[in-house]
């Protein structure tokens, strides 16, 4: 449903330097800087499938679904969403498209979001049955019968959220954008959302890409993510993978006998690793995959040890890193 | 765009500005009383200062009439809070949200310019109602049914030309990061050549025989001397029939500056 082939995009952005003089001057003399947002990728998305674009701020990642929203041109390469080219926005390829901005309300905030999906009906030419039938399923899914009257800015920000959720997928779109969800979100409306994004992808099979800061989002969502480091892919396959492809460490916990003095522990767990976290009793150390029983033999035998657990490291931490290292793709 | 899509968005934009009323007000009371006072004190000084019994053809009763037509019926050429809305989209993002839509962006927003002006008409015609009584010059409105028919007509066009003439102004903000002195600009050399405050009588001959081919005496000269009757239709005509070529001329104009504009647009604000 998506295919993008050598895609890149650079922008041209202004330089000012700092103060009134450097204000003064750029009145008659601008540097111009060229920066390359999105270096020649390739990407296909499936039908059904949910895919996490990961990466740090300025990585390229909304660049990238801007583009294949449409909204922006590339510099080059192409990009074939629902078999149009975005950026040529056909209007039978903007009525089977949808971009959930999590950071950007496309709702009339003076009116209730019932105004607003009733112009969104005629905007898509949603036919009445099919626009009650989706109204009704979506306000179900998401229990928000209660806000549908209220004017939008009146609303809590889960509550605005599940507004332009619904608002996005009215009128049924075969490929979703979904530019950080959650954002801003408390635990239990993050939660809500996400529970929302899996059921509706089970019922209707979309394509979504799915951008997000909040490693839970991509945990509980994406089967398959591509991690995009400026610009650059580096790394697109199964989310499961990234961590024997990356994560050449193991995390053990120790949570320590009361009596154990911090020093004692510290310097026995320093032979073998890296300690992560340290709070009151516990303690959490990297060492390397292949001598963690060898590490964890050790602090057993030399420290007063309460309890002992030995984890994989988390996705996030992972993902951290990649970001902050450079090397070639892996798949 | 569908005629049933067109009429929602009018609506909704005119439910949207109805829900603010203490603006309502205050744009009723003071916004209107503004210009129209200090446009009956200027003349009021003019007349009394020369000592002419006429000016640019009109006695004191006439500029005051003409005054009146000009600044209310220019509030329907012009619109309202329209001018920020698209390089505010532009610059701020809003945008985006609106090159997703299955719609045309000009139609988009000419709509909700007109929903906008929905407020305006009751404005219009409840400030009118109070003040062409106060100032005491209900006697010199003489106004036909053709005559309000084809000001009607000229307003539907002026608003039109305003509309088409401001939004290549307003996408040059896929360059500028403010366009808003552009748009001031606009609005002050629009206001002196259209005959706002100054009918295009009181101008020299020459100036004035220029001005009559320029697209800002629709907004505030042409419509307010149709209403009055000082335009029939013969002059009608042709008057239209120029304004829709300056229509046409900014279209085209728009519609180069703005897929320029839009082939380098970043999409900010997501």
């Amino acid at each position: 449903m998506i295919e993008v082939e050598k895609l890149s995009k650079t922008f041209t952005v202004h330089k000012k330097a700092p103060g009134l003089v450097g204000s003064l001057k750029s009145l008659f003399v601008r540097e111009k800087i060229e920066k390359q947002a999105v270096k020649g990728v390739d990407l296909q998305v499936g039908e059904g499938e949910i895919l996490g674009l990961v990466g740090a701020n300025g990585a390229g990642k909304t660049t990238l679904v801007k583009m294949l929203a449409g909204i922006i041109h590339p510099s080059a390469g192409s990009a074939r969403v629902l078999g149009f080219t975005p950026w040529e926005r056909r209007n039978e390829f903007r009525r089977r498209i949808a971009l959930v901005m999590g950071q950007k309300a496309q709702l009339w905030w003076d009116l209730p979001a019932a105004d607003s999906f009733l112009l969104l009906k005629e905007i898509y030419r949603v036919p009445d049955d099919q626009f009650e039938e989706s109204l009704n399923e979506l306000v179900d899914m998401l229990g928000a019968r209660d806000q549908l009257n209220i004017q939008l800015r009146r609303l809590s920000l889960g509550e605005r959220m599940k507004m332009e959720l619904i608002a996005t997928l009215l009128h049924r779109p075969r490929v979703v954008f979904l530019d950080y969800p959650t954002i801003g979100l408390d635990l239990t409306a993050q939660r809500a959302i996400r529970d929302f994004i899996l059921a509706y992808r089970e019922k209707h099979k979309p394509a979504m890409i799915l951008t997000s800061h909040y490693m839970e989002d991509i945990e509980r969502l994406c089967e398959r993510i591509v991690i995009i480091r400026e610009g650059e892919f580096v790394y697109d396959g199964a989310l499961s993978q990234v961590k024997h492809a990356y994560a050449t460490q193991k995390v053990i916990v120790a949570h320590l006998a009361r009596e154990n003095g911090r020093c004692e522990v510290s310097e026995a767990i320093l032979e073998d690793g890296a300690i992560l976290d340290e709070e009151a009793q516990t303690l959490r150390y990297e060492v390397p995959r292949e001598q963690v029983a060898e590490a964890a033999a050790r602090v057993l035998a030399e420290c007063r040890i309460h309890d002992l657990a030995i984890e994989e490291m988390d996705i996030g931490t992972v993902i951290e890193r990649i970001f902050q290292e450079r090397g070639e793709v892996r798949a | 765009m569908t005629p049933r899509l067109f009429l929602q968005i009018v609506s909704l934009e005119a439910r949207t500005k109805f829900s603010y009323r203490v603006d309502f007000w205050i744009n009723t009371v003071v916004g209107f009383s503004v210009e129209l006072f200090v446009a009956w004190f200027l003349w009021k000084a003019v007349f009394e200062a020369s000592g002419a019994e006429l000016i640019g053809g009109r006695t004191f009763p006439q500029m005051v009439v003409y005054v009146i037509a000009a600044v209310l019926l220019g509030k329907f050429a012009i619109g309202r809070d329209f001018e920020g809305t698209i390089s505010g989209d532009i610059y701020e993002g809003g945008l985006n949200r609106y090159l997703l839509f299955p719609a045309n962006y000009v139609g988009v927003k000419y709509a909700q310019q007109l929903g906008r002006m929905v407020p305006l008409v009751v404005q219009v015609l409840l400030f009118g109602a109070f003040v062409v009584p106060l100032l005491g010059v209900a006697g010199e409105f003489k106004l036909s049914f053709g005559s309000v028919a084809m000001a009607m007509v000229a307003l539907a066009v002026s608003n039109l030309l305003n509309f088409l003439m401001v939004f290549p102004l307003q996408a040059t903000a896929f360059w500028a990061d403010n366009v808003w002195s552009l748009m001031v600009a606009q609005r002050i050399v629009g206001s002196i050549l259209g005959g706002f405050l100054l009918p295009l009588s009181v101008f020299p001959d020459a100036m004035r025989t220029t001005l009559e081919y320029l697209p800002w005496r629709f907004f505030y000269d042409f419509p307010a001397r149709v209403m009055l009757g000082e335009i029939g239709f013969a002059e009608w005509l042709p008057g239209m029939a120029l304004a829709l070529g300056w229509c046409v001329v900014f279209r085209f104009l728009g519609r180069a500056v703005w897929n320029r504009g839009l082939y380098q647009y970043s999409g900010v604000g997501i």
